[in-house]
């Protein structure tokens, strides 16, 4: 099959394509177009319509208006066999690998085989071998999928597309679970594969990166285009404008705060993991009255398991935790609380908020049973009522009413009633996880802002996150988790993407903090 | 019925209670109704009890129920309670196993007589009856015909668990191979189960294997026994029915039930106002066990002779089975 | 006791383990096929009880007993098609539609025993088919090669699933399907066509074990399979879904009934322990499952409809 195109004719051409789901219109008249050999990307936030055009185009979903044009040629595409047909390959942000298989044997899932229904895994593997070597993939074929590293799961992905002669790739959220330095990796080969001849489909919303990678960007918000532009036209400013629809501040303003004493300290500790692993090892911290503390790293590296032992829901093996000049180690979850920690849990609808709760009794799920909200048993509700509302407006949660159930609202909002109700808590430490993890832009820039003010106020503060760019423009000091350790803590002053993105693959600090 | 509420139910139960006129009186048809474990046609347990009410209705109007393959005791607790608020005259629980379930509804209905069997045992109730066949007398016949036509000297018995009428047929075959051939060897097998059709063939084969030129068996799960000795061409002595008809060419004799005899005596004893607390039996001398033969099978000289003088002896009392 | 004559005991032990062994053998084999795929059928038994009445009837009518087989196949088959249909086409919960096809088998063959036999009748079963010059070997001839032909089937299928499941691009399908149907769809693999396919495959083997228990005992009752396609269910996880495995579940199985039985006829376990020896193979297999299966992972799809983004 030939990759060039003739002069002029795009790859792929989408045309006016409109996709109306109940409710809500995914799609609104979008004209979307790749040439051979660059990488166009789509941009926007969650829920603008980034997905549902790459699905059609990928044979799930079907247009309900709109044609979509290859090489000049109408076509119709009805599934993914089809598309497949068509050398439209997709890496999925969630990948399509089956982990009790091979590599082989995932690569030859869905081909022909030379052998009739027999299948042929050396021939698979031949040709595994030779596309690896092309393009510097570093896979093999005989390796089960549930051995290898999420980066070499990734690879797997991109040589099922080439095997299959994929001309145009779709790139969905490729960059999520991947450390920065194998980000630098797989946009060189990215590059590679557009030189070579291919169109590429990057779909993201990771502002830095679409700059980065880019020949030419397209921004959706609400299921229509908003701008075309190119990377040499516009910062991030500009395309964040695209995407939310105004100026956001993408760094929260931050006045010098002298840090005080320190409101949390933890010495020496261990905590196992969900299978007896030790995820924690032997951590030491120290958070000071009016300071954040940004942790960054890639999840599973004991997180997790160390954010659950502060707030009191996983007892440590061993070491010290003191809130607040009182050692908590031992003590659980409310007691911990009373010390004055607030806790923002990574897993916002599982540990944050019940989902089946209407807004305000999330908002006293902590003291429901405290007065004014409780008198003698009995829930007073003219008290839950005021207060809820005073919450759902100075955090500006965006709900009909309180008496909306908590999970028909959206992330970002869900996550402000969780801020709300921890923060009005009045916190000495307060410590998030992942606070803006699939949150809007919008949303996330006001979560930013509230932590911010929690610092004026005195709080020593944990933000625990995988965003680099979260953790760099948040924090005072940050320190970097691998394998349950602290591999260094920098100043935010002195912090390079690059330094950071050593540690967090392991690699030891240069120089001790 | 159903569709009425308990508390409904209780009230309903309360008038029949304080209203005996309200009962059916005598001269109606009378209403029975059979609880059995098997099919009504299983050619073995289930098929007898109904047989020998079918052989009273022949000189008497009976308005006969019956619910039969419920293996699961809770089944037919549900079957033997909701006869007994239909006000049936006779509930027959034709299965040892129903004896607890019987014990806890039998006392709701005072006016309802219950039977059940095979057993020996009335739980002190006045209105239930037990019922039993010596099949130990049956078995001891077969026993001394099995004995007396085994040329290697070895015979099967395949059962299911030991208890009630299986329990009684085994001693009595085994009592009476001995009695034949003081040196028989006679191997017992019980399976554990009474509806595992697969293993009680590969018991039968066991028992093949193991030197065994007759076998015997019974309760419902030994048609796979049959099977298994059929294909060997091993003889067979049956038991609860006539079992001629699965294996012609194997079947010598069967002892057959004929449960009218004491179900013609229990009608009798209600007619009489009298609805339980007592025993009943079957037995060779009563003529409630009767050895059917299969006259296409060729008896060696002797052997038939050798169980025509058990059946007598048993009926003189001159030779004493297990039973009683 | 001579010494050959406990060469020939050990010898019909092992013969008659095997026997006991195969119908669980061929209705976990099914069963492990479509749960590979991603189905649960807890219907098993039931399936075997109407192709055991469909292979019985079909026998008595024409002393064919492979016509019976064939009847016994197909009814399973077409169980297997209806069976999809509800899990996959209206997606219905998979554990209680089994029990329902469980219940209306074990109902609808007694139903036609009793509307269409009624007293049973013996048929004609298979005899046993000697493999030359093999069955001619001393004490393994007997042991092995003296059997039915649904012995040899039974078995030879072993292998054979074995080799369609990883060596052909159906069994790679079924694999994936079982364990990420949304990666298998994304390369344009049909997971509703795969799973059909194992489905009926598998239900096929269901009527096929019920007709092969009902033919080699050359009789048909009530519930003449006792609850057996529910143990062959439980062979399924004690074998970790591998066709091997399986084989060897079905085994331990048919053998420790065996080995108890005969144990029984020699009096080697006491008659006062009968009762509690009976539950040996139930209990073993439990035991077996609890060390066994607790090392494997089930299919991560078992049990779940696929909706194609959803």
């Amino acid at each position: 099959m030939s990759l060039q195109s003739e002069n002029g004719t795009p790859m792929l051409q989408m045309r006016g394509i409109t996709k109306r789901f109940p409710g809500v219109l995914a799609s609104d008249n979008v004209d979307f177009d790749v040439r051979a050999g660059e990488v166009h990307t789509l941009l926007g936030e969650n829920g603008a319509g980034k997905s549902t055009l790459m699905k059609i185009l990928y044979g799930l979903y079907r247009q309900d208006e709109g044609e979509i044009l290859l090489h000049g040629k109408r076509v119709d595409l009805t599934s993914p066999a089809h598309a497949i047909a068509h050398g439209i390959g997709m890496i999925h942000q969630h990948f399509m690998l089956v982990p009790t298989l091979t590599v082989a044997e995932n690569v030859s899932l869905g081909l022909q085989s030379t052998r009739g229904i027999f299948s042929d895994l050396k021939t698979v593997s031949k040709r595994i071998i030779e596309l690896s070597r092309a393009f510097g993939l570093h896979v093999h074929p005989d390796e089960h999928v549930w051995q290898l590293s999420v980066g070499e799961r990734q690879r797997v992905e991109i040589i099922k597309a080439l095997y299959r002669d994929a001309s145009i790739l779709i790139l969905d959220e490729p960059t999520a679970v991947l450390t920065p330095s194998e980000v630098d990796d797989i946009f060189l080969i990215f590059r590679k594969l557009a030189d070579d001849g291919r169109g590429l489909v990057f779909i993201s919303h990771k502002l830095k990166e679409v700059l980065d990678l880019s020949d030419r960007i397209t921004v959706l918000r609400h299921g229509r285009v908003t701008g075309y532009t190119t990377p040499a036209q516009s910062d991030r400013h500009d395309l964040a404008q695209l995407m939310v629809g105004r100026a956001v501040k993408l760094a929260p303003d931050k006045e010098d705060v002298e840090s005080g004493d320190p409101l949390l300290t933890i010495e020496d500790l261990y905590v196992e993991g969900d299978r007896g692993r030790q995820a924690v090892q032997g951590l030491s911290l120290e958070v000071k009255s009016g300071e954040i503390l940004g942790i960054a790293g890639i999840s599973g590296n004991g997180q997790r398991e160390l954010a659950e032992a502060i707030a009191g829901l996983r007892r440590p093996r061993s070491g010290k935790i003191v809130v607040a000049g009182h050692d908590t180690t031992l003590s659980g979850p409310r007691q911990i609380r009373e010390m004055g920690l607030s806790y923002v849990p990574e897993e916002r609808m599982k540990d944050g908020a019940v989902g089946e709760f209407d807004v305000k009794e999330n908002m006293i799920l902590l003291n429901h049973s405290k007065t004014p909200f409780c008198k003698n048993g009995f829930l007073n509700f003219k008290a839950i009522k005021s207060y809820s509302e005073k919450l759902v407006k100075e955090y500006a949660v965006k709900t009909p009413d309180i008496d909306t159930m908590t999970k028909n609202l959206s992330g970002g909002n869900i996550q402000k009633l969780i801020m709300a109700r921890e923060l009005a808590a009045k916190p000495k430490v307060l410590l998030a996880s992942q606070p803006t993890r699939g949150v809007d832009i919008g949303a996330a820039e006001y979560i930013h802002e509230r932590i911010s003010q929690e610092r004026q106020r005195g709080t020593a503060t944990v933000v625990i996150s995988e965003d680099l760019d979260e953790v760099m423009a948040l924090s005072d000091r940050i320190a970097v988790m691998f394998d349950g350790k602290v591999m260094g803590i920098v100043d935010q002053k002195d912090a390079t993407r690059e330094s950071i993105g050593l540690m967090m693959t392991g690699e030891q600090q240069q120089s001790a903090a | 019925m159903k569709k009425f509420s308990l508390s409904l139910s209780a009230v309903m139960l309360t008038l029949l209670l304080l209203c005996p006129s309200l009962l059916p009186a005598s001269g109606k048809p009378l209403r029975v109704a059979i609880i059995a474990p098997s099919a009504q046609n299983d050619l073995a347990f289930t098929q007898s009890i109904v047989d020998g009410i079918k052989a009273i209705q022949k000189d008497r109007e009976i308005d006969l129920a019956i619910t039969d393959g419920t293996f699961v005791v809770e089944d037919a607790a549900a079957a033997i309670r909701d006869y007994a608020k239909k006000g049936y005259d006779l509930v027959i629980a034709h299965g040892s196993q129903y004896g607890g379930s019987l014990k806890e509804i039998a006392p709701d209905f005072p006016d309802i007589a219950f039977a059940w069997g095979t057993a020996a045992d009335t739980f002190g109730l006045p209105n239930v009856s037990s019922y039993e066949a010596a099949s130990d007398e049956g078995g001891y016949v077969m026993g001394v015909m099995a004995a007396a036509m085994s040329k290697k000297g070895g015979v099967g018995v395949v059962g299911p668990i030991e208890v009630g009428d299986a329990k009684l047929y085994v001693d009595g075959f085994v009592q009476g191979a001995k009695a034949q051939n003081s040196k028989i060897r006679a191997k017992v097998n019980y399976i554990g189960s009474f509806s595992d059709v697969a293993l009680a063939a590969e018991a039968a084969r066991a028992h093949i294997a193991a030197g065994a030129d007759v076998l015997t068996g019974t309760a419902q799960m030994v048609v796979g026994a049959i099977g298994a000795a059929r294909s060997k061409r091993v003889a067979w002595f049956g038991t609860q029915a006539n079992q001629t008809e699965l294996a012609p060419e194997i079947v010598v004799a069967s002892q057959v039930y004929k449960w009218e005899v004491i179900l013609k005596q229990i009608l009798a004893d209600m007619d009489n106002g009298v609805k339980g607390g007592k025993m009943y039996d079957i037995n060779l001398a009563n003529n409630g066990i009767v050895i059917k033969f299969n006259d296409a099978y060729k008896l060696a000289p002797g052997v038939k002779e050798a169980g025509m003088k058990a059946i007598a002896g048993i009926k003189d009392g001159s030779i004493k089975t297990g039973h009683k | 006791m001579s010494d050959s004559f406990a060469v020939m005991i050990v010898v019909a032990t092992i013969a008659s383990g095997i026997r006991l062994a195969t119908p669980f053998l061929l209705a976990s084999l099914g069963e492990a096929l479509g749960q590979r795929s991603g189905v649960l059928n807890l219907g098993v038994d039931g399936v075997m009880l109407l192709g055991a009445f469909g292979a019985y009837y079909t026998v008595l009518q024409t002393s064919n007993p492979y016509y019976g087989l064939l009847v016994g196949i197909s009814i399973g088959l077409l169980i297997g098609l209806f069976y999809g249909f509800i899990t996959l086409n209206l997606r219905a919960e998979q554990g209680v539609s089994g029990i329902g096809i469980y219940l209306f088998g074990l109902g609808m063959s007694d139903l036609f025993f009793q509307k269409f036999v009624g007293t049973p009748r013996p048929i004609l079963p298979f005899m046993p088919l000697d493999i030359p010059v093999l069955s001619g070997l001393p004490v393994v001839g007997e042991m092995l090669f003296q059997h039915s032909i649904i012995v040899y089937i039974a078995f030879g299928l072993v292998p054979l699933m074995s080799f369609v499941l990883h060596r052909t691009t159906y069994g790679l399908n079924i694999r994936a399907i079982g364990e990420n149907p949304e990666a298998a769809d994304s390369l344009g693999v049909s997971v509703m066509a795969t799973r059909y396919s194992a489905i009926i495959i598998g239900n096929g083997l269901a009527g096929l074990a019920g007709a092969a228990l009902a033919i080699e005992l050359g009789i048909f009752q009530q519930n003449l399979t006792n609850a057996m396609g529910f143990i062959a269910i439980a062979l399924v996880y004690f074998g970790a879904w591998s066709p091997k495995g399986v084989m060897i579940g079905s085994l331990v199985f048919g053998m420790v009934q065996s080995i108890v039985l005969q144990c029984k006829t020699f009096g080697v376990i006491p008659r006062s322990a009968s009762d509690l020896a009976a539950m040996a193979p139930a209990v073993i297999t439990i035991l077996a499952l609890v060390i066994v299966a607790k090392r494997f992972k089930q299919p991560s799809a078992l049990t779940k409809p696929y909706v194609r983004g959803g």
